[in-house]
């Protein structure tokens, strides 16, 4: 046999990334009522503080026809399940991988190294779904409360499912850094350089489309982008366009998850 | 005893449950496992003794696949751990160097998840909890949290989750280090019951009086070979002489002693602190001592064990 194909690529398994993902899930049942709060707590800010706040310096007749309320509501769906899938991928799965050592426990059962990672990307995904789903649930609520409409098409329904997938991108990316880095400081660079200008630069507080070239060219090779797009026309009823979007997220979350599940290998089995 | 169990065992024809051949692990440049040879019976408790870094570890997770091999075969349960990743894993149980239990999870919950990873029925992972909590005596900690137990309670959950799969082999990687004397004899008891199951038993370990007990054969390691191998009986008649003199005093009196002994002692071994030789004849070699004169009131006689065997083919100092 000599070299074994065991550093070889392998696909995961549905039945060994489903295990990995109940296993969070049997956590996340315990704790969800104190984890869930500030999650829905942080989007209420920025509507309070630049919605509210900030929206009574932009001039009448808002964006695109909107409130500037109406207008960055949707788009902070989208960030809230980038910040929850990044998270999810980056501090809590550095812990797992070299602190507590869970992954190594798991791969020595039928759960393959591969599992674990589509295992993480699903959950994670899973979160950013529950997360978003409650702020979607408070957003129509509030608008609702407010006389200020900021869900205004059934299309909404759309949202959670795709929240999951705009999750599991951010999870990829988030596992990738994840798999390349020794140690946990290293994820300031992570989130100074990739997060925030995305939460910043996607079209969540101003059209990017607006700018001079090249910003919403590079606009559009960013993931948050696709993701504030897709979130902001389900809620106000979506244009053929919206497909591009959802082709890009898919496209660029598979192109990219393979590769964190061959780092990830590579550094759990030796 | 255990010593009876041993001449009983092999009596039967061996049937080969594990095999290695050629088994080699490289880190880079360095050899951790340098290409060895063994065969572990079924039904058997087969050891591994060695010093730090001799490559126990590393023969191990390959084993559970936690490693791969460099080159060499590595077959278990009758299946080549290159191709059969998962169902080799299905068959063994392991017992990490490292705890490794879910701090997140309760102790009984520990179990239950790592159940669901080997797709067992829910009843069935549920039923083999509570007996193996019982087994590891810790249905009292059965809901307590991981990281509120001892050091020796997260051993013994270890070796309850290993089991949680009914494996065919159990892989235990220093099982007892760190527990009391206790807790030591309880895990003892258990992993003998779990040979009279036939199951098989691949351990590791650094305690001597541990593998003579338990193990039926016994490898020891050093620097990535195997450099002796057989039943503890057989190593020890092999390796030393039956007898031993334990000489404890200050240093002058064992360098005299050393060069007195040599020669006439079968072998002799000088520690820091004492000088130990091997004999097929105790009272005459501590009758030339007393002849020549050397003070040695604080000397120990005693039969020679697997200890010696361990200190004789490695070496004194702690290779490191
Ligand atoms: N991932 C790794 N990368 C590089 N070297 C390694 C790695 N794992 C182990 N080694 C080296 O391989 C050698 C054998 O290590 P191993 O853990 O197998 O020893 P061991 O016999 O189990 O020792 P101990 O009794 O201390 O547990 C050591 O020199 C160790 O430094
Ligand atoms: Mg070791």
């Amino acid at each position: 046999m000599s070299k074994t194909n065991r550093t070889s690529f392998r696909l995961p398994s549905p039945r060994g990334s489903f295990r990995v993902w109940q296993r969070n899930i049997t956590i996340f049942r315990k704790y969800w009522k104190t984890i869930m709060f500030p999650n829905l707590f942080e989007p209420l800010l920025y509507l309070a503080a630049l919605g509210l706040g900030l929206g009574a310096f932009i001039q009448e007749g808002g964006i695109d026809g909107r409130s500037y309320v109406q207008y960055i509501a949707p788009g902070l769906l989208a960030s809230n399940a980038m910040f929850a899938a990044s998270f999810e991928s980056t501090f809590n799965t550095f812990v797992k991988l070299k602190i507590d050592r869970i992954y190594d426990a798991i791969i020595t059962t039928p759960v393959n190294a591969e599992d674990v990672v589509a295992g993480e990307y699903l959950w994670a995904g899973t979160r950013a779904a529950l997360y978003g789903t409650g702020f979607l649930a408070v957003l129509t609520i509030l608008g609702i409360a407010f006389d200020e409409p900021l869900i205004v098409s059934f299309w909404a329904l759309l949202i959670p499912p795709m929240l999951l997938v705009i999750g599991i991108m951010f999870s990829v990316m988030g596992t990738l850094f994840t798999s390349l880095i020794e140690r946990i400081d290293l994820y300031a660079y992570y989130f100074t350089l990739v997060v925030t200008p995305l939460f910043l630069f996607s079209g969540i507080f101003f059209p990017v489309e607006d700018f001079p070239a090249p910003v919403p060219q590079v606009a559009w090779f960013t993931p948050l982008y696709h993701a504030v797009n897709v979130c902001r026309e389900l809620a106000t009823g979506p244009s053929p366009a919206v497909l591009v979007d959802v082709a890009w997220i898919l496209i660029f979350t598979a192109a990219l998850a393979l590769l964190p599940i061959r780092f990830m290998r590579r550094r759990l089995i030796s | 005893m255990s010593l009876k169990k041993r001449e009983i065992a092999p009596a039967s024809s061996p049937e080969a449950t594990l095999t290695a051949h050629g088994l080699r692990k490289s880190y880079g440049d360095f050899r951790a496992v340098k290409g060895v040879d063994f065969e572990v019976y079924r039904g058997e408790c087969f050891g591994f003794l060695g010093p730090n870094g001799a490559g126990k570890t590393t023969t191990m997770k390959m084993i559970y696949g936690a490693a791969v091999p460099t080159a060499g075969e590595l077959v278990v349960a009758g299946l080549d751990v290159a191709r059969h990743e998962r169902a080799v894993k299905r068959r063994i149980g392991v017992v990490p160097q490292e705890n490794n239990l879910d701090d997140d999870l309760k102790v009984k919950e520990n179990l239950l998840v790592y159940g669901r990873y080997f797709d067992l029925p829910r009843k069935l992972v549920l039923q083999r909890t509570n007996e193996l909590l019982d087994f590891v005596q810790l249905t009292e900690k059965a809901e307590s949290k991981v990281e509120q137990l001892s050091g020796g309670m997260k051993r013994r959950l270890l070796i309850a989750r290993a089991l949680i799969n009914d494996p065919d082999i159990v892989v235990l990687d220093e099982p007892t280090t760190g527990l009391d004397p206790q807790a030591r004899h309880l895990v003892w008891d258990r992993l003998r019951e779990l040979t009279r199951e036939n199951k098989t038993l691949i351990l590791t370990t650094h305690y001597m009086e541990e593998a003579a007990r338990l193990c039926d054969r016994l490898v020891i390691m050093e620097g990535g070979d195997i450099i002796a191998r057989g039943s503890p009986r057989a190593m020890i008649e092999e390796h030393v002489s039956p007898q031993v003199l334990e000489f404890r005093a200050g240093h002058e009196v064992l360098e005299a002693l050393e060069a007195l002994l040599d020669g006439r002692a079968d072998a002799v071994e000088h520690t820091g602190e004492a000088v130990l030789a091997y004999t097929r004849d105790a009272d005459s070699l501590m009758a030339e001592v007393r002849e020549a004169g050397i003070e040695a009131d604080n000397t120990v006689y005693r039969q020679a064990g697997l200890e010696d065997v361990f200190l004789r083919l490695t070496g004194r100092s702690l290779i490191e």
